[in-house]
């Protein structure tokens, strides 16, 4: 602060001075974390409200709505929904991990063009790639069946993409990247000496790859695979597309269906129940993702040859490619080329809705701005509290904040549409509640990214701003912020996007006249209008690959 | 540094979407009605009289339909075209979706209409007292069996439930005569219909449990299922299979056959159960009604008049197919007259206190 705090004999320290610098020790130590930690608390509050809310309505139901759905609904959905989740993980693990290791640890021909294809999958709603390749595999009916049909001159038999296997198929193309990117940055970053090591061992190459490699990467794969999970609980579009139901789209049924709330409550709960076990799970691993690495001698892993493989495993990195990313970014190009050609079909893209084509894009883009906006500003006091004074109470505010994970977008909706209604029912109907159901699901993301920007910044740096002078405020502003800026920016993006492709608590939320991008695809293509739908989808699509390459800037394999 | 490249590209993007954003909702694409009138002020047209013309009506109107958008847009565009100070809001779900929101938000009313596929929806709606009446001149020249008697909804249009076809899969002498054909085990996988979220399925159940019992209701129903029949959320994606060949046959109302036909498909149609002792062609109307607490009733009157109006009615038969309740608006060409037909008869207001029974049921059997 000033040269008071400097050493110096008592005699010759006036009562004014001592007072000065107790004053300055309580504001750095103890003043700012209760304001912080009220701050922090408060976002909690918020964020878990509505999770709450659920818990009580579910609890609270009577015992015949309980009743009911036990016969024999609950074990049903609940077996189909662990059904798809296991499955999909399995395969996106599958996937994710064995991509990763081609383009980080092996010469596949292309690996740095195939590394920006795996990844970008994430730009698409998995809905949207679920519709494209409904449209070309539907039996019978599908441009695929029927193409075979006239080469052939016969009926032939292709795999149908409804119902589980379908659901699960769709899936897995459009949540590998999660485990791609983790598994990515894992494989990178991974000891030469480790192989070495189990080599000079006399373990052969499939045995070290098995014994050593793969349980190094453990912590980053089961990270990718519990995001994928939480992902597969929350899905709606996809599987009521596809028609195979899980709780997300039986609750979605349960809401349009009779004049009852009380069962979607119960279904709600225990949806939320088993979503805060596998977040649980997942926050638990993050803790043991931090792997010990010995800076000094860190050397890359070396680059496998795939020999005679080289061919195969090309082919399969470009079959994953294809399906995931060239197959429905290409269909919705050429059904938006043929929506743009015919004029009726134009004119009907462009007046549909009660606004018209720019006013569903804009909402789409304002909404998605103030919702990464607002979860960035309610993101900074949590993460400040918890990364700058650690302890069980800040951990506890962090974990609270993490629930958005857990609560699908159709319980969000649920529970913002009872609640909101009853305690603020000014705000129901209004493009803001679209936007507080974005925030309240995706301030998760941001709150990890302001963390992960805040530990990357030491806290010298603001005590030395301090000690020369700065308040706590000031110094944030002056030193902190600026360096947190571009992590902070990537959470914002994280957000922008997964609020871009939210779909299910839209559906619910939105004000009449109100429409989004993923609202207008959603109510064409399950209108059976695909051209019409197309460029919206197309769009959409294109505006998600901006934050998702600025994004995928920041990782480590694009640096 | 990419991140700079990333905000300055978004802020471009944000700042173009901004300048493309119309201040004003665009206007609906109907330019030859909306040209001939003189200037912006309510001047009646040669419209079936309403009670509302001398009023100046503007702001919002808010429509909840649980008829889907393409089948409601085109009267939308054509009251737009009419009445351009009015700015439209459409809210599109299913019937019971859009039923829950109206109930849910009763202390809060965001909505001014309430169009659905079928009446029990609003009978039942009427009854908890979600609307609040008004009667159109014209409902003294519609059959009085389709006016509420408290004038809480008027029906709009009638649509027949009929079996739809695809003429490459099905030889005339194979054709199906009655609903109950639709569980012969010889059409095993080759049927498609609507499935528990959609109105009009919703409503022939009801029908049905009303005229058969909820024995034969659930047998049938069951046969349906047994025969694996594909339900999907909405009519659009059954004709449309029908018409690709994905399906032999598909169960709809009657006018998805036409819309259909209309893009070139070889699909016929056949209007069931008209035999003696056999249940009689089962059909449905769509309805409006006023909902209790309107921000703008004015307009909301006025909508209901534009749409029991001959220029409305005109509308649904041409562009839908569907038939008007309206008497003599003329079919579209090609729609059969139902009065060639046996109807079987419902008594909707009994059929809608069950409408807790034929969810229980569907939800029994666990019809998709």
């Amino acid at each position: 602060m000033n040269r008071s705090d400097a050493p110096m004999p008592p005699a010759l320290v006036s009562p004014w001075q001592r007072l000065r610098a107790a004053s300055n020790r309580l504001t750095t130590r103890s003043a700012s974390p209760v304001l912080l930690a009220g701050l922090a608390g408060l976002v909690a509050l918020f964020l878990a409200v509505p999770v709450v809310y659920i818990f009580l309505r579910a609890v609270g139901a009577d015992a015949e709505a309980w009743q009911r759905l036990l016969q024999v609904r609950l074990w049903k959905l609940l077996g189909n929904t662990l059904l798809l989740m296991l499955a999909v993980t399995g395969g996106a693990l599958v996937i994710g991990a064995s991509m990763a290791w081609l383009t980080e640890r092996s010469d596949l021909p292309g690996r740095k063009y195939f590394r920006w294809m795996f990844a970008l999958p994430l730009a698409i709603p998995a809905y949207i790639g679920g519709i494209v390749h409904l449209a070309l595999l539907r039996p019978r009916g599908g441009m695929l069946p029927r193409l075979l049909e006239n080469l052939l001159g016969q009926p032939v038999y292709t795999p149908s993409p409804l119902g589980f296997w379908g659901a699960a198929f769709i899936l897995i193309l459009f949540t590998f990247p999660y485990v791609y990117l983790l598994s990515g940055a894992a494989f990178r970053s991974q000891h030469a000496s480790l192989e070495e090591a189990a080599r000079m061992l006399g373990y052969r190459p499939l045995r070290t790859f098995f014994s050593v490699t793969l349980p190094a990467m453990r912590p980053g794969l089961l990270a990718g695979a519990l995001l994928v999970a939480l992902d597969i609980l929350a899905e709606y579009g996809t599987v009521a597309l596809l028609r195979y139901e899980t709780f997300s789209s039986a609750i979605f049924v349960q809401l349009s269906g009779r004049y009852d709330r009380s069962a979607a409550a119960v279904l709600s709960g225990v949806l939320v129940g088993l979503a805060v076990i596998i977040l649980w799970a997942e926050l638990h691993s993050q803790g043991q993702a931090r792997f010990t690495q010995m800076e000094s001698s860190w050397r890359p892993a070396p680059i496998v040859r795939l020999g005679k493989w080289r061919i195969p495993a090309l082919l399969v990195a470009a079959g994953v490619t294809f399906t995931s990313l060239l197959v429905p970014v290409g269909v919705l190009t050429t059904w938006s080329i043929q929506a743009v050609l015919d004029p009726e079909t134009l004119r009907s893209v462009l007046h549909s809705g009660s606004m018209g084509f720019s006013n569903f894009a804009w909402n789409s883009l304002w909404t998605s701005f103030l919702a990464a906006l607002l979860a960035i500003t309610l993101s900074v006091p949590v993460a400040l509290f918890s990364v700058r004074h650690p302890s069980r109470v800040s951990r506890l505010i962090a974990r609270v904040c993490q629930v958005g994970y857990a609560i699908p977008g159709v319980v969000i909706a649920l529970s913002l549409v009872l609640l909101v209604n009853r305690a603020l029912p000014f705000l129901y109907a209004t493009p803001l509640i679209v936007v507080i159901a974005y925030v309240l699901r995706h301030v998760p993301q941001a709150v990890r990214a302001s963390e992960a920007a805040l530990n990357q910044v030491s806290a010298t740096l603001e005590e030395a701003a301090r000690v020369s002078g700065r308040t706590a405020v000031q110094a944030f502003v002056q030193v902190t912020f600026p360096l947190i800026l571009p992590g902070l920016l990537a959470g914002g993006a994280l957000v922008f996007l997964t609020s871009l492709k939210e779909l299910p608590a839209t559906l619910l939320l939105r004000p009449a006249g109100f429409d989004t991008l993923a609202v207008r695809v959603w109510v064409w293509a399950n209108d059976g209008f695909y051209v019409q739908a197309a460029p919206a989808a197309l769009l959409l699509v294109l505006i998600s690959a901006v934050p998702l390459s600025f994004l995928l800037r920041r990782e480590q394999i694009f640096k | 540094m990419s991140f700079y490249r990333l905000t300055s590209l978004l802020f471009i993007l944000v700042l173009l979407l901004t300048a493309c954003t119309p201040a004003s909702p665009v206007t609906p694409e109907v330019p030859t009605a909306a040209a001939k009138l003189p200037d912006s002020t309510d001047v009646p047209t040669d419209v079936a009289a309403t009670e509302t013309v001398d009023q100046t009506i503007s702001g919002k109107l808010v429509i909840y339909s649980g008829r889907s958008e393409p089948l409601i847009q085109p009267v939308i565009d054509a009251f737009k075209a009419e009445h351009p100070e009015v700015e439209v809001l459409l809210k599109a779900g299913s019937n019971s979706e859009i039923a829950n929101a109206l109930i849910e938000e009763q202390a809060n009313t965001q909505a001014d209409l309430f169009i659905t596929t079928e009446l029990f929806t609003v009978q039942s709606l009427s009854q908890q007292g979600i609307f609040q009446p008004y009667r159109p001149a014209a409902a003294d020249l519609l059959p009085p069996e389709f006016v509420d008697p408290n004038n809480n909804w008027i029906g709009l249009t009638l649509r027949a439930r009929v079996i739809m076809y695809n003429t490459d899969l099905v030889a005339p002498e194979d054709l199906p005569t009655s609903i109950f054909d639709l569980t012969d085990p010889k059409w095993k996988g080759k049927i498609a219909a609507a499935g528990s979220t959609n109105g009009s399925m919703q409503a022939q159940i009801a029908a049905m449990r009303q005229l058969l019992g909820e024995e034969e209701t659930e047998a049938w129903l069951q046969g349906l299922l047994d025969n694996e029949v594909t339900f999907f959320g909405g009519h659009t994606d059954v004709r449309k299979a029908v018409g690709a060949g994905e399906f032999a046959l598909g169960l709809v109302n009657h006018y998805y056959y036409h819309l259909q036909l209309d893009e070139g498909s070889k699909v016929g149609v056949i209007y069931p159960d008209q035999g003696d002792g056999q249940l009689g062609l089962i059909t449905n109307a769509t309805a409006v009604a006023v909902v209790k607490g309107a921000q703008n009733v004015p307009a909301a009157q006025a909508f209901v008049d534009f749409l029991v109006s001959e220029q409305g009615q005109k509308i649904f038969a041409e562009q839908n197919y569907e038939y008007p309740l309206l008497p003599g608006v003329p079919l579209r060409e090609g729609v059969q007259p139902l009065e060639s037909f046996r109807l079987a008869e419902v008594n909707i207001a009994e059929a809608a206190l069950d409408s807790d029974a034929t969810f229980d049921l569907m939800e029994k059997l666990e019809l998709p």
